[in-house]
């Protein structure tokens, strides 16, 4: 795989490289364009929001940034991996690898504890039983979740399910932490406390897209790319 | 994904519908213990038949108008017009017979027995040369003496008699010198045979022996006799009854192309009869079983779907963690191969149960101690069967949930 080229006006370190991406559904007989010619680069260590409209297509661009679905057309290339062109079984790797989830719905295991829910990427990784523990152990830490490794979901409050989320999502210390309206189910004080987790995470240098619609969960990001009719309306990056 | 994972996902995931999975096994619980409780209690009965037959004598073989068993009317009619065996044939036989050990003759019939006013029936009344008491199965004596030589050419009125008469007549009384009622006729008790209890429910101790001579005198010649042999050796055995057959085949100028008109027992040809008559329970519990682990075999495909459907979600969060294809139809295969196997693990406690109890049941009705053994391979068939109709029975739903598009999976709510 070829080392992408960098960005004319990007930063030094680009992580995604997105060129004229489209994603087009069939629904009966008529083509529905979610996504019309879409490019962008991110490099590594940013703090990206990803805005728009409901339709706009910014859950469309979100999965084909997670690796859950590909383009019909144009390249994504992921830390130099031309992730358009992979079967499934190696966009499950890359999925394991290289992102981190983080869910409006939190989508925790509702059986399993907590620690065994961040256990889960690295339980397809391969990774054996001690090690496994070990590592779930401290990404909970980072969360400040320790004394909660062994209760279930449904005994956590939402703002606990989600630092379990992003535990989880960080575990496998991805390249890029991915959330989707990750404080749609939360109330604002606890939207606030999860948003100054993101941003510690940020200034520790984990690279963070944030897909939302609202402005002041945007408001935290460095940079906001808005979408609009499956096109990049605006893509502004804050003090510069 | 590692295979514990997998069948920690599985266990768990069973736990969670305990009363589901118990149903969902049923089908293959019942055709499991049903296969197992048919081949312990058959077993048990072949074992308790070839100690039955053993006990008869392995060298032992009869000759005799009609055989043991007869399956049809036809084939009594048949039998009913072949020629008695007479003690003249005995005689030949005897001549013949050089490969024999011993050769003697009985005739029986049933009937009453009185003394004073007891009466017992159904009572198997044996005419016998003095040593067929020793061909096949040795009967000793509790008391008394066996009939003699003597009785025989003198055709006593004397009898060796069954304890279960004994016990009817006589109590704790002597009974030796005293005389019983058989059939309007006086005999004099001489000996008291050992008690041997029951075969199959019917006792071996409610009969009377007299000498052969005596029973013609009183019942008639008309009767056909039959001929007690033993061969010398177990090696001689065959040639044994060949040697009886060539001798009445003789003596009742059958061609080459005519089959006997008599039939020589002996204790293998029960057993052939008797083996012959297992294969058919064999057949059928095989049947019964095919069709109850095929109909649990849908049941677990059935309810495999159902936890699919269920789990659509779960199957998104796992493949958007990383999970693979095959990751995920390893899941679901587990899951339904760890069910079928717990199905089938309740069989065989099941049958170990049914087994125990249908064998207590048996041996109280046959009144000898009789057991059904629950055997490994048995257990192992049936635990192998039940996790293969897991595996078929999951291959659909685990692959159904394995081709499932993350994107779908994680929006279902």
């Amino acid at each position: 795989m070829s080392t992408p080229a960098r960005e004319a006006g990007s930063g030094a370190n680009p992580i995604i490289r997105a060129e004229g991406l489209w994603r087009t559904y069939q629904m009966g007989a008529e083509e529905i364009h979610a996504l019309r010619g879409v490019s962008f680069t991110i490099d590594k260590g940013e703090y990206v929001a990803v805005m728009g409209p409901s339709g706009s297509g910014k859950s469309t661009l979100m999965n084909l940034i997670g690796c859950l679905d590909t383009p019909t057309s144009g390249t994504y290339v992921l830390r130099g991996k031309v992730v358009s062109e992979m079967n499934d079984d190696e966009l499950a790797a890359v999925r394991n690898r290289e992102i981190g989830f983080v869910f409006q719905t939190f989508n925790l295991l509702p059986r399993a504890t907590a620690l065994h829910n961040v256990e889960l990427p690295l339980v397809y990784a391969g990774m054996a039983k001690e090690r496994r523990i070990g590592q779930a152990k401290a990404a909970l830490e980072m969360v400040d979740l320790t004394d909660r490794m062994n209760h279930r979901p449904n005994e956590l409050s939402g703002g606990q399910r989600q630092r379990v989320a992003i535990a989880r999502a960080l575990v496998m210390s991805p390249s890029i932490l991915l959330a989707d309206e990750p404080t749609g189910n939360l109330d604002s004080a606890t939207g606030e406390e999860l948003m100054r987790l993101f941003g510690r995470l940020h200034g520790q240098g984990h690279t963070i897209i944030l897909v939302t619609h609202e402005r002041d969960i945007a408001d935290h990001a460095l940079r906001t790319i808005r979408l609009r009719d499956g096109q990049i309306e605006s893509d502004v990056r804050k003090g510069g | 994904m590692p295979f514990s994972e997998a069948i920690a996902i599985a266990l768990q995931s069973l736990r969670a519908h305990k009363l589901r999975s118990f149903l969902t096994v049923l089908g293959i619980l019942i055709g499991v213990s049903s296969v197992i409780a048919v081949v312990a209690i058959t077993e048990g009965l072949d074992r308790y038949m070839s100690d039955k037959v053993l006990e008869l004598g392995t060298r032992a073989f009869r000759v005799q108008q009609m055989p043991d068993i007869i399956t049809s009317h036809e084939q009594w009619r048949e039998m009913m017009k072949r020629k008695r065996v007479t003690m003249d044939d005995v005689g030949a036989v005897r001549r013949a017979c050089s490969l024999c050990s011993d050769i003697g003759a009985l005739i029986a019939t049933g009937g009453s027995v009185k003394r004073g006013r007891t009466l017992q029936k159904n009572v198997r009344i044996m005419g016998i040369t003095e040593n067929v008491s020793r061909i096949g199965a040795i009967r000793e004596l509790e008391a008394g003496r066996h009939l003699v030589p003597q009785d025989i050419e003198q055709d006593r009125m004397v009898a060796v008699v069954g304890t279960d008469l004994v016990d009817a007549f006589f109590g704790s009384m002597e009974p030796i010198g005293k005389e019983i009622d058989v059939d309007g006729h006086f005999l004099r008790v001489v000996g008291v045979a050992e008690k041997k209890g029951s075969v199959f429910g019917e006792s071996q101790d409610n009969f009377v022996w007299m000498p052969i001579t005596t029973f013609q005198k009183l019942y008639g010649v008309r009767r056909s006799v039959d001929i007690q042999a033993e061969a010398r050796t177990m090696a001689d055995f065959e040639a044994a009854q060949d040697q009886a057959r060539v001798a009445m085949r003789a003596r009742r100028h059958l061609t080459y192309d005519k089959p006997d008109d008599f039939t020589i027992e002996t204790g293998e040809s029960i057993m052939d009869l008797w083996q012959s008559a297992t294969r058919g329970i064999y057949v059928v519990t095989i049947v019964v079983t095919a069709i109850s682990l095929l109909i649990g075999g849908i049941v677990v495909m059935n309810i495999m779907l159902v936890s699919v459907a269920e789990r659509i979600q779960e199957i998104g969060i796992r493949k958007a963690m990383g999970a693979r294809r095959g990751d995920i139809l390893r899941q679901f295969l587990v899951e339904s191969v760890v069910l079928s196997g717990f199905g089938g693990l309740l069989g065989v406690i099941g049958a170990a149960a049914l087994s125990f109890l249908l064998a207590a049941v048996l041996g109280n009705i046959m009144a000898t101690p009789f057991t059904a053994p629950v055997r490994p391979w048995a257990v192992a068939l049936a635990l192998s069967v039940s996790s293969a109709v897991g595996l078929v029975a999951g291959l659909y739903p685990a692959n159904r949930a394995a081709a499932l598009d993350p994107v779908v999976a994680l929006r279902n709510e």
